[in-house]
């Protein structure tokens, strides 16, 4: 079933909720990964999403690899599992991170009080607004974040609940903190079940303070 | 659920109004944790969580855990940032204290482990498998799409068309950057190599002939026309070069010797200089038997461009080993060499106005044009082009010189001298231009490339009718100045021409 199919029904289910919010994962981390130059830039392609222009990669390998890895998201976010979602970039000599993308994942309270009218199911419009200015932050905060300098790789982590089931691909990890780090807090947008806030840390330049 | 973001008891869920006021960079992430009086008996004064292991053990602080910027590994641990240290030892700490928990005690760790950002009964899951690395080159640098110039800037006060005057098909035209195939005479022949053929195009009258042909596998690597334009010399893969008479389009000799393709050619007079696959130019005498005059070695690999100065004093030549040499005639030791070029030298120009004045343009890598006093062998200039330079055309008419690009936009470029400024851009081809040619009028260039395709541009068109059309000795310019209302519309708007098997004559040429 489409997602649009589920908004067209009304409030929509969890596991449409889920499904978009893995789509905004997809794009969110394709569109750092371009602006932060993890990978050089004709490896990427402009897609239309969200009213925007986002840039997606077109190289076969990665694309793999971040669609393996939303399987197993898609899964946890609609088994209600997970919380946390973070790219963490590294420097791919010193394995250090530099910069930490954070996604906070809520669960949006389903029950309604007594007495009280149930919410409106949100707008499709009113919730592409919302990524729209997530997207526009991501872009954004090229400005500010310090310039990397060398080559760099990066991960994924998750903050599952302890009974997730955990498929083989993936394993335990340290959270990656950024040693000396700044954050910024950037936009949430939420769906009639999820709540997503996003988050960027980076490393302070020493130099500065 | 324990385990919340040790930011969100800061900030809470944000609001896009309380998003604008917050989103700014903290001072420090330390004063977005929760400062509980618990932190004291953990003596946790660092506040980051990676360091709090070996403190509550009551290790003391190996020299090993000293933060550095180079990473710590050793035999047996080998990355100790890939570890949950934090978590492993607060879970072992709980594991020795079996006896049962009171709800204080439970409160009191949940709290420590929300100020350390260590969870409980969370867990932080990685997918195991290594992101894909790209092990290209940035080639940012390379390739990077610089914007296109489009329209001419207010310094130049003709008119520039960016549209082609006439587009010729050339099927057969071999694409390889160390070729130069394409030459127009003194006396407005354009010869071209396509593959095994010369092909010569007369611009007067637009007749196509086809000059010789190759036989067995041998292609033809270069062309190049004596100054008047009655002799045209041709190098060969096989090494050979041949001298053939445009006239009555005969060959009149055949020096042979050069182990490898002869892939660039230029005459001075008499003498026909050669550059080879092997690195070697050799000066070749046409006029006695024994043509070997001289062997100027001092390319390590193939010779690319090779020109010599309009009064024959020096040879400027470049190569595959990124260097130019600057030869006297007199001598067979470079006069001196020139290294700031990092990829193949191709394009090599004199100054028609400036005798000491060369310019050089290097090859992807390098994309740089410079420009050199041959008398003091200083460097005077340098333009960084953003793309491979295949050609440098300078104008006798104007203080202008036209490079010839390849990826991404296989333009022709055209800039002004000695300022640099940029005058237009004009994508040209839907390949890289290969070689270019300057008309004997010096009005048009001719372009080819490996879209088997020849274009015509009209860019360096006379300032008066009156005055200048006296210089250029009746060739191309007069006629062309008189016949503007001639022009056929097809002519330039028309994309490649097809139909005719090669260098399609069924349109009325108005380069006449």
């Amino acid at each position: 079933m489409s997602v649009q199919a589920q908004l067209t029904k009304g409030k929509i289910t969890l596991r449409g909720s889920a499904r978009i919010v893995t789509e905004f994962f997809m794009y969110g981390i394709n569109s750092i990964l371009f602006q932060r130059g993890i990978y050089p830039i004709e490896d990427f392609e402009v897609k239309k999403k969200y009213g925007l222009d986002i840039w997606v990669s077109s190289d076969v390998s990665v694309k793999k690899y971040l669609s393996k890895i939303m399987e197993s998201v898609e899964e946890w976010l609609a088994a209600s599992k997970i919380n946390k979602l973070v790219l963490a970039v590294n420097s791919r000599e010193t394995r250090e991170t530099l910069e930490r993308w954070q996604f906070d994942i809520q669960l949006v309270d389903e029950e309604e009080k007594e007495g009280e009218k149930p919410k409106p199911p949100k707008s499709e419009k009113a919730l592409q607004l919302e990524i729209q200015a997530i997207f526009r932050q991501i872009a954004a905060s090229v400005s500010f974040l310090p310039i990397i300098e060398e080559k760099c790789t990066f991960n994924i982590l998750v903050y599952a609940d302890s009974d997730a089931e955990v498929p083989t691909t993936w394993t335990d990890s340290d959270p990656l903190h950024i040693k000396n780090a700044e954050q910024v807090r950037l936009r949430s947008f939420s769906t009639d079940a999820h709540r997503v806030e996003a988050m960027v840390a980076y490393r302070r330049d020493p130099d500065l303070c | 659920m324990s385990a919340d973001h040790i930011s969100k008891g800061a900030f809470g869920p944000v609001t896009p109004a309380q998003a604008k006021i917050i989103n700014r960079p903290l001072k420090d992430d330390r004063s977005a944790y929760p400062s509980p009086r618990t932190m004291s008996k953990l003596s946790a004064s660092k506040g980051d969580s990676a360091s709090l292991g070996p403190r509550v053990s009551g290790a003391p602080p190996s020299p090993r855990m000293k933060k550095t910027k180079q990473a710590q590994y050793d035999r047996f641990i080998p990355n100790r940032n890939a570890m949950d240290i934090a978590s492993s030892q607060f879970n072992i700490a709980r594991a020795d204290s079996e006896q049962p928990l009171d709800g204080a005690t439970i409160a009191y760790h949940e709290e420590v482990a929300r100020a350390c950002g260590v969870s409980i009964n969370k867990r932080i899951l990685t997918f195991k498998e290594e992101a894909p690395t790209s092990e290209k080159d940035d080639l940012r640098q390379i390739y990077s799409r610089v914007a296109l110039k489009s329209t001419a800037s207010a310094v130049t006060k003709r008119r520039i068309l960016n549209i082609p005057e006439r587009v010729l098909d050339a099927p057969g035209m071999v694409d390889d950057y160390y070729l130069n195939l394409l030459d127009w005479s003194r006396s407005n022949t354009l010869a071209i190599g396509l593959d095994q053929s010369v092909y010569l195009w007369n611009a007067n009258t637009g007749d196509v002939n086809s000059l010789c042909q190759l036989e067995g596998e041998a292609y033809i690597a270069s062309v190049k026309w004596t100054a008047d334009g009655s002799y045209l010399a041709i190098g060969t893969s096989e090494g050979d070069v041949q001298i053939w008479d445009a006239e009555s389009q005969s060959k009149i000799r055949t020096m042979s010797g050069h182990q490898a393709r002869v892939g660039v050619l230029s005459w001075e007079r008499h003498t026909v200089s050669s550059g080879c696959r092997d690195g070697s130019i050799w000066n070749h005498d046409v006029r006695v038997a024994n043509h070997k005059i001289a062997e100027l070695v001092a390319h390590s690999y193939e010779v690319c461009g090779l020109t010599w100065r309009s009064d024959g004093a020096l040879l400027a030549s470049g190569g595959n080993d990124n260097l130019v040499n600057i030869w006297d005639a007199r001598s067979t030791v470079p006069k001196f060499t020139k290294t700031q070029h990092t990829a193949a030298v191709r394009a090599l120009a004199w100054s028609p106005w400036q005798l000491n004045l060369l310019a050089t343009g290097g090859g992807s890598y390098d994309r740089h044009v410079h420009f050199w006093n041959t008398t003091t062998t200083a460097r005077l200039n340098s333009i960084d082009t953003g793309s491979q330079v295949t050609s440098i055309q300078w104008s006798s008419e104007y203080r202008e010189l036209v490079t010839s690009h390849g990826l991404p936009h296989n333009h022709l470029a055209l800039w002004s001298y000695p300022s640099l400024a940029k005058v237009i851009d004009i994508p040209a081809h839907d390949t890289r231009i290969l070689h270019t040619a300057l008309s004997p009028d010096g009005q048009t260039i001719a372009t080819s490339a490996s879209d088997e395709s020849l274009k015509f541009w009209r860019i360096f068109e006379l300032r008066t009718k009156s005055g200048k059309s006296g210089k250029t000795e009746g060739i191309g310019a007069s006629a062309t100045a008189s016949l503007p209302g001639a022009m056929p519309a097809s002519g330039s708007s028309s994309g490649t021409i097809v139909g005719s098997n090669i260098l399609d004559i069924s349109r009325p040429s108005y380069i006449r």
